[in-house]
């Protein structure tokens, strides 16, 4: 049943928890499937941190942070960009199709953009359906 | 980059020596001239398939350990970083030594001042087990009976007591699942540029050793040994240094057709679910030294399952190392379930460097570009 799908959505504190916030206030529909996870930066998510998720049953990771040029602590999105493709490159070894794994950029007034890339997120994930890992 | 044909003048070196034993003699040079408190090197062990990691301070005791070891298949770099770390030393690596010790400067590890590295060109290693298995099938020689081996314009050759030789085509054995370790048929690093000199017989008439010079280092070590009488030079003509080259050349274009032939099949590859998580990839790999502080042993990794799923072991691994691996296979070694280990880990390091031009232990990069603080996006 699609309305189990997983999503672990891990959010910076300073934008897209923010648009997650603004898009909550703004009454927006988004997938309910999300489970939201206020990180401080997204600078601080390590790639095991998405492996431990899929591990744990997610069927698609979220990571959110601040545009580049934005972050709070100067540079780590730009930190987290780099490591996010290493993730691409690993869960495609494994199994794990590239699309289960999405990251965006999102500030705190773009509620519109969050409720978007959730929706987005969540008929991607509808198309793959639940993920099994050996 | 200065080219130099080298021979030991030692009549006793050059006699033990592989290729007139250049290398050895640098290393008597070393000791005698106390530039050094050892020198780390292979001796034998119990056959030729063994080769023992031996840390030589008495420059009478190197005779011992001149010649070649092409089926004992060591790492050096973890073991300067636990055990060498605070020596001045002299090492002859592979290239993958270098690589490693080169990752290892990089990250604090092992003091560049400290140590004198002579690099040995390598076409690849051998598993002692396969070597031993080979010579028995291919050969028809009681493995016990070879005294010595080398490798040679593409063929496998043995020595035995009469002084007789049969030679076997490395590819022909690799066709049967033999000859080279799985890593050393995909590596494409064959001269350790990043030492301070890389020695070899490619390209050298017989009984010279040529020497590419790669840094100052590198000439102060040619000019002492020189001038202590120990080695005799001379400047290598325009043809042995192409033929040098194409011999290069030759190999890096085999090992670049076994990685097209064998990195598409990886993510349809199942030998990852063998794990049995015994941290033995880890322990072994010279590039993960944080052990005490390693991410799966933190509380949240360390209660998943057993057997792990590969997402959760591996993946961690990787994403904390691939980008430095350095290809040097001890992980295949150590797996007691064979899987493939190295094989994903060069993968993911190939596709880093092709989008990141970082090249694990070759790159003159200060740190790999993962650990960099720059704003930029790669």
């Amino acid at each position: 049943m699609s309305e189990d799908l997983k999503i672990v959505g891990l959010l910076c504190n300073w934008c897209c928890y923010g648009g997650a916030d603004t898009a909550g206030t703004a009454r927006m529909q988004y997938p309910p499937n999300v489970r939201i996870i206020r990180v401080m930066c997204s600078g601080r998510i390590n790639p095991s941190m998405i492996f431990k998720a899929f591990e744990e049953g997610a069927d698609g990771v979220f990571v959110g942070g601040c545009h580049i040029g934005d972050c709070h602590y100067d540079a780590g999105n730009y930190k987290w960009s780099r490591r996010a493709k290493i993730v691409q490159d690993i869960i495609e070894e494994f199994g794990i199709e590239k699309d289960r794994f999405r990251f965006e950029w999102i500030s705190a007034s773009e509620g519109e953009k969050f409720q978007k890339t959730m929706d987005e997120f969540y008929k991607t994930l509808q198309k793959l359906g639940p993920l099994t890992l050996e | 980059m200065t080219y130099v044909l080298a021979k030991s003048k030692n009549s006793e070196i050059h006699e033990a020596g592989e290729c007139g034993g250049a290398v050895t003699s640098i290393f008597k040079y070393l000791l005698d001239e106390n530039l050094v408190d050892g020198v780390l090197t292979l001796s034998p062990g119990d056959d030729i398939y063994d080769g023992v990691p031996t840390f030589i301070a008495d420059s009478e005791d190197l005779i011992s350990t001149a010649g070649s070891y092409h089926c004992a298949p060591t790492m050096f770099g973890d073991l300067i970083q636990k055990y060498l770390s605070d020596k001045k030393i002299a090492v002859a690596v592979k290239p993958c030594d270098m690589r490693s010790i080169d990752e290892l400067i990089k990250r604090h590890k092992i003091n560049p001042e400290n140590i004198y590295t002579v690099g040995l060109n390598c076409g690849g290693t051998v598993s002692p087990i396969t070597g031993r298995k080979m010579i028995d099938l291919f050969y028809e020689i009681d493995p016990d009976d070879v005294v010595s081996e080398e490798i040679d314009k593409g063929q496998f050759i043995v020595e035995l007591k009469d002084g007789s030789k049969k030679g076997v085509k490395i590819h022909d054995l690799e066709q049967e699942g033999y000859g080279r370790r799985n890593n050393c048929q995909r590596c494409d690093i064959k001269i350790p540029r990043k030492a301070n000199i890389a020695c070899g017989n490619w390209g050298a008439s017989e009984g010279w050793t040529f020497v590419e010079i790669n840094d100052e280092k590198g000439e102060e070590l040619i000019k002492g040994a020189q001038k202590a009488g120990l080695l005799e030079t001379k400047s290598p003509s325009q043809d042995a240094i192409d033929a040098r080259s194409k011999v290069e050349g030759i190999m890096i274009k085999l090992s670049k057709k076994t990685q097209d032939a064998i990195y598409d099949k990886v993510n349809a590859m199942e030998e990852w679910n063998r794990c049995i998580r015994c941290y033995a990839c880890r322990d072994v790999c010279p590039i993960c030294w944080c052990h005490e502080n390693c991410e799966i042993n933190k509380s949240y990794f360390d209660e998943s399952q057993i057997p792990p799923k590969p997402i959760a072991f591996q993946g961690i691994r990787l994403s904390h190392m691939s980008f430095s691996c350095i290809d040097c296979g001890q992980c295949d070694d150590v797996c007691p379930m064979d899987i493939p280990v190295s094989l994903i880990f060069d993968k993911l390091q190939k596709k880093y460097s092709n989008r990141t031009g970082y090249i694990a232990g070759v790159s003159d990069d200060i740190k790999p570009p993962l650990y960099s603080p720059a704003k930029e996006e790669l």
